[in-house]
């Protein structure tokens, strides 16, 4: 994958008692979509080896920060789960308070190159964090798995 | 987690006064033994069944079982009953995988004759019933079907060939809920589902190669035809993507319509709407959907799976369904509270189903036993075999547990260890495990979950569902 932001640490994922989280950071808030569009990426296949064979349009709605979030989540996971594209980067096109526009840059899974991590159901609303911390940004996100 | 007031009711019970937290509109009541309490108390489970004991419309308590974990918006293992006219619908109080649930078979086999057997039947089972992590399930789905489908549930799937008639009659609400819309589900969650029918997801999701340890309760045992050393198997699945994309539609969609009906919430994922507003009825139709897929998602993992039998015994190896109960659910059902009948809509978030003898939705065979109740425990461990009792009726709309519950998150219990060296562990202890991803066996080993003993005590000596059979895992697939 590539963080073209150039951010130093992209993503981590955190504990959950059943399922599992990630806390992303960027250095603007399309920085910090793009980094929880990948760190969700990751968690699903093998990452290591995607090309950008594929543009596919995502967009988003939301009410807040958070929802869009959560909603722009769901949307990349029903491009992995449900049209098995393998994505290695995003680009942001357009991102304000409730919209967002960005293109998926990626390929159909193969099951050898993007060998499946675990079936993630779905991007939820617990413990959910987005804020603003000094001069970057950060996300707390937990997926069902 | 925060301070919680918990006072203790007897040794199996515990509450949560409603002024413990403001918006509270029921008490909570926690269903565990001493150890367990301490247990659960480590996570936020008993925080989240305080946030739904504030949905509006809530009849009753909210209910945690033993087995309750820390879940979202709901805990898992918790129960929630609303009134039908003027309480709300949550699909969080569902969850993401509508009619996650588990069906146990019986074999005509015994331990004798599977173990020196077992190694070529788990791998042939592995082969034959597929995870669906890596890509598309068996069954065919031509365009059109899958309304079809979404309306029959099991039926559907025997009608086309993946089962036996009497399959679709040993299941949950005849293995088909009534009120299905098709077309309150959207494209997406069809596209993301259809193809992943009949395969067993990953996460908790397996299929277990078990036979029978001990028989507690002869009798119960015998109306299912089961006795000690039996070998039985128990798959464990639910509505895979098209569930879970339905979920997150409605999630979505509630959250934007709440503030129309004023409800607030102190957890975006309780998000929830009125049972008898557009927004309530539309989920309602295409949940019941979802769960029938599950239904016929089940069906079609038993049908491969009977293939991988016949291929390694041959004929003589028969499977019959003994029943299918799930874990993730929303039903109108009716029950007597505080003296009056009233019909409710029952939230079952990890919870199963648990009517007692003589209930008119339970099949004739158990008719006089009560409804079976099969409850998973970890992949070393056991699993067990329950009957649901007239307590359950009185004090949890006919609920219990449905697991052990996680102890352990999935980073904590993978921490320094190998999975080829855990798997030649329980190698060593008669357990084959096949996992599509070493993640998978060691995330699910069994010390990240809580003693399924010890959470099956507090169900019977609480008078919630008897004991009937232990079993005892002998191979595991896992996705």
């Amino acid at each position: 994958m590539s963080y073209e932001d150039g951010s130093p640490l992209s993503f981590e994922f955190l504990d959950h008692p059943a399922d599992i989280g990630f806390r992303a950071y960027g250095p603007s808030l399309p920085g910090l979509f793009i980094n929880c569009a990948c760190a969700l990426v990751s968690l699903v296949h093998d990452v290591s080896d995607i090309t950008s064979a594929q543009r596919i349009p995502i967009a988003a709605e939301g009410s807040d920060y958070e929802s869009l979030l959560v909603n722009f989540l769901n949307e990349v996971l029903y491009y992995i789960d449900g049209k098995r594209l393998a994505f290695g980067d995003f680009t942001i096109q357009e991102l304000d308070d409730v919209h967002i526009n960005c293109i998926g840059l990626g390929e159909p899974r193969d099951n050898e190159r993007h060998r499946s991590k675990v079936v993630v159901k779905a991007v939820t609303y617990h413990q959910l964090r987005i804020a603003r911390e000094g001069d970057h940004w950060i996300a707390e996100v937990y997926v069902d798995i | 987690m925060p301070d919680v007031r918990l006072e203790p009711i007897d040794a199996y019970r515990y509450r949560i006064p409603r002024d413990a937290a403001a918006g509270m509109r029921t008490d909570v009541i926690v269903y565990a033994s001493a150890l367990l309490i301490e247990q659960i108390q480590k996570d936020q489970s008993l925080t989240q069944a305080m946030n739904v004991a504030t949905l509006p419309g809530i009849v009753g308590p909210s209910l945690a079982m033993p087995d309750i974990h820390q879940g979202y918006g709901f805990p898992i293992g918790g129960v929630a009953a609303t009134d039908v006219d003027y309480g709300v619908v949550s699909p969080g109080g569902v969850g993401f995988d509508i009619n996650c649930g588990v069906r146990l078979v019986r074999s005509t086999l015994t331990e004798a004759d599977v173990r020196p057997r077992l190694k070529d039947l788990i791998n042939q089972i592995f082969r034959d019933v597929p995870c669906g992590t890596g890509g598309e399930g068996r069954v065919k789905v031509k365009r059109g079907e899958i309304d079809d489908a979404l309306r029959k549930g099991a039926r559907w799937m025997v009608e086309n060939g993946y089962g036996d008639a009497r399959d679709a009659e040993f299941a949950e609400a005849g293995g088909a809920l009534d009120g299905a819309i098709p077309n309150k589900v959207s494209d997406r969650a069809k596209e993301r589902g259809t193809p992943q029918l009949g395969t067993l997801g990953s996460g908790n999701h397996f299929l277990e190669v078990q036979y029978v340890e001990e028989v507690h309760d002869r009798r119960a045992a015998a109306a299912m035809r089961l006795e000690q050393g039996q070998v039985v198997v128990l798959i464990h699945s639910g509505s895979r993507g098209l569930g879970h994309q339905i979920c997150t539609d409605y999630v979505a969609l509630m959250n934007k319509v709440m503030p129309n009906y004023k409800i607030t919430l102190p957890d975006r994922q309780l998000a929830c709407a009125p049972t008898r507003s557009p927004e309530g009825e539309s989920y309602l139709g295409a949940m019941a959907a979802a769960a029938n897929f599950a239904w016929a998602n089940r069906q079609g993992i038993l049908h491969f799976l009977r293939g991988a039998f016949r291929r390694v015994f041959s004929e003589d190896a028969r499977l019959e369904l003994i029943y299918d109960v799930c874990h993730n659910i929303a039903k109108r059902e009716t029950y007597e509270v505080d003296g009056v009948r009233r019909e409710v809509l029952v939230h079952r978030k990890g919870a199963t189903r648990a009517f007692p003898p003589e209930h008119r939705e339970i099949p004739s065979d158990y008719r006089t036993i009560g409804q079976p109740v099969f409850i998973p425990g970890s992949m070393g461990t056991a699993s067990w075999v329950l009957v649901g009792q007239q307590r359950a009726m009185q004090e949890t709309f006919g609920s219990v547990c449905h697991g052990a519950g996680r102890l352990l998150s999935r980073t904590a219990v993978r921490k320094g260890k190998d999975a080829r060296q855990e798997q030649r562990k329980l190698e060593a202890s008669g357990i084959l495990v096949r996992s599509e991803s070493r993640d998978g066996i060691l995330e699910e080993l069994p010390e990240a979950y809580k003693n399924v003993d010890e959470v099956i005590e507090v169900v019977h000596q609480a008078g919630l569902a008897k004991k009937v059979a232990r079993l005892r895992p002998m191979g595991v697939i896992k996705g």
